[in-house]
């Protein structure tokens, strides 16, 4: 940092640019190229995103837990088949359960997808007010919501295709261990692919109100333990309090949209799919919205 | 050219800023000058749109910035030199901005280059001193060559070498045409860089003129006198505006005179003065003169036994 110029011409302009402007020019009058347009803005927020070394490690420990949770399970499953196949007892309930146990193995892991990238989505967010880049992000995109947009598209995205890669890769590793004990699994099948998309989706879903929680806290902490409190308390919270009330709206918790959503059968007390389809979209339109309009109003 | 007009700032009961109003031209380095806590940062962000004005209006070429088409290429801003997330390198932060308004990479290097960030640029911004981290937030302000170019105490952290680099650098943006507004509460760094200065205290502006004329201003002008017959002086300067102090035993401070004046009034009544020098108040001490009653926070120790430093060049 010792040797230091000053540049003859700091300027790609020409020198009479600045006379030029010295009158009472409309403000948008001298500006000398283009703007921030809704693409260069996702661009630029793409390139925040994979320029942060520590996104790319929640990324990785995603693949691996989940892929590692789908290997385990496997396992697991099998060794209940064995056992099955030895004690009538257990081999009635096993029957009983369609023998489809395979068809849940990839997807076992997703509550941890949820857990990293659900935070994932609070800190991309609530790391621009805690370092500041904030007052540099909206400084170039002064209108914000582009820039919340942006950002929004690049999180749910990369969380959707991260969940579809790790849990097809879940899947894929999953063969030949349920293999070893004579079970099938296709990954093709029309509900495997559904359970894929639903989950990716889900966690999509996730992420996104992670963003929103950290765009309307502006703290990491309080963000990631509100995201933890809606999805993994809030469930135990709703099972345990006695009383009508909870019994009835605990269906509409987001954490228990996905259920209704990939059973092959619908259960009693639970949601139809399109109705969960529509309750876990209005828990992301609400806090989405809701944050997109405060970010506008809100000192940076 | 930046405008504010009646520009208030109100965080719960605090007002930040008080019903404002000055113009920042093009072509001349306007200094903002006030002390801690006095609203120069928070004028700032409203003129950049990340805070917005209780009441009034600022806006720079005529248009609040916001509604500009290409706000980057139109004001640059180095507000917070922490306005950047610590785990991006130099080069990825300002690549990113840059990519919002289409700015080539090329841009990106002639920037690092030019802030002398070309060793660093590479590392992350966690580890940067708050020096470099003035510099990195230089480079983003000059990244979309902007008409205006506004700085929050750019010379916070830096080296006196880097002091002098800044120095050069507003003035010669200046002397392109662009408008300058930079910030400080050094009122010595403030003497030598700036053209035109404004001067805030508490919310309020307390001065808005030409550098020269705030150093000179009026009613400041003191001559210091020694003469054999000083109460027989004392007695000819005395009149409305006019205060005689005595120093020492033949040594008298005459504020409200100027030198002439009191030479030609020794030359009437035959008193003989034997000194006669003008004493020119440093901006230092017109700036403490200014903001004496504007100061927010006082610091105890000042009211120690200890007179004020004389700091008036001769």
């Amino acid at each position: 940092m010792s040797s230091t110029t000053l540049e003859p011409n700091p300027s790609r302009r020409g020198a009479h640019a600045g006379s030029a402007s010295s009158g009472k020019l409309p403000g948008d009058a001298i500006s000398t190229g283009p703007g921030p347009s809704f693409l260069r803005v996702l661009n630029s927020e793409f390139i925040k995103f994979r320029t942060l070394l520590s996104t790319l490690i929640l990324l990785a420990c995603t693949v691996l837990v989940v892929v590692g949770f789908g290997a385990l399970s496997a396992w697991g499953t099998g060794q209940f088949a064995e056992e099955a196949l030895r004690d009538p007892q257990a081999a009635a309930s096993f029957a009983a359960q369609g023998g489809d146990l395979a068809v849940g193995v990839p997807t076992s892991g997703i509550a941890f997808a949820q857990l990293i990238l659900g935070s994932l989505g609070v800190l991309l967010m609530s790391s621009e007010f805690s370092t500041g880049m904030a007052r540099s992000t909206f400084a170039a995109v002064p209108k914000r919501t582009p820039a919340f947009v942006a950002k929004l598209l690049v999180v749910m995205l990369t969380a959707f295709v991260v969940t579809v890669v790790s849990v097809y890769l879940a899947g894929l590793l999953s063969l030949p261990i349920l293999g070893n004990y004579d079970l099938k699994l296709d990954l093709a099948s029309s509900q495997s692919v559904k359970m894929l998309l639903v989950n990716s989706v889900y966690v999509a879903a996730v992420a996104a109100i992670g963003m929103a929680l950290g765009s309307l806290l502006r703290n990491s902490a309080g963000g990631i333990m509100s995201l933890v409190g809606l999805f993994f308390v809030a469930p135990i919270a709703f099972q345990l309090i006695p009383g009508d009330f909870f019994v009835q709206t605990r269906k509409y918790l987001p954490g228990n949209t996905v259920e209704p959503m990939t059973a092959v059968q619908h259960m009693p007390d639970t949601l139809e799919a399109w109705q969960a389809a529509l309750v876990l979209g209005a828990w992301v339109v609400v806090p989405v919205v809701l944050a997109a309009v405060v970010l506008k109003k809100r000192d940076v | 050219m930046i405008e504010a007009k009646g520009l208030t700032k109100v965080y719960g009961e605090k007002t930040a800023v008080s019903g404002v109003n000055f113009t920042v031209e093009a072509g001349r380095v306007t200094g903002f000058l006030g002390p801690n806590g006095a609203g120069k940062s928070t004028t700032m962000r409203m003129i950049m749109g990340l805070d917005r004005p209780t009441s009034g209006t600022v806006t720079v070429n005529g248009a609040p910035f916001a509604s500009h088409a290409a706000p980057l290429r139109d004001v640059g801003a180095l507000l917070d030199a922490k306005a950047v997330h610590t785990s991006r390198t130099a080069y990825n932060h300002l690549r990113a901005m840059a990519a919002t308004h289409s700015i080539p990479k090329k841009r990106v290097h002639e920037v690092i280059e030019m802030t002398g960030l070309a060793d660093v640029a590479k590392k992350k911004v966690g580890g940067f001193s708050l020096g470099m981290g003035q510099r990195l937030g230089i480079a983003a302000a000059l990244l979309g060559d902007p008409q205006t170019v506004i700085l929050d105490e750019p010379v916070n952290g830096l080296d006196p070498e880097g002091v002098v680099w800044v120095r050069n650098l507003v003035k010669y943006l200046a002397s392109e045409g662009r408008t300058v507004f930079l910030s400080s509460h050094l009122m010595s760094e403030m003497a030598v860089t700036a053209d035109h200065l404004i001067v805030i205290g508490r919310g309020r502006i307390i001065a808005d003129a030409p550098i020269r004329d705030i150093i000179n201003g009026k009613g400041r002008i003191r001559t210091r006198v020694r003469t054999d017959q000083p109460d027989q002086l004392m007695q000819l300067l005395a009149g409305d505006g006019v205060s005689v102090e005595v120093q020492e035993n033949e040594l008298l401070e005459v504020t409200g005179l100027d030198p002439r004046q009191i030479a030609r009034a020794a030359l009437d009544s035959r008193v003989m003065i034997y000194e006669l020098t003008p004493l020119q108040a440093s901006l230092e001490e017109a700036y403490m003169e200014l903001t004496k009653d504007e100061v927010e926070y006082h610091s105890l120790i000042t009211t120690g036994p200890s007179a004020p430093v004389q700091s008036g060049g001769n």
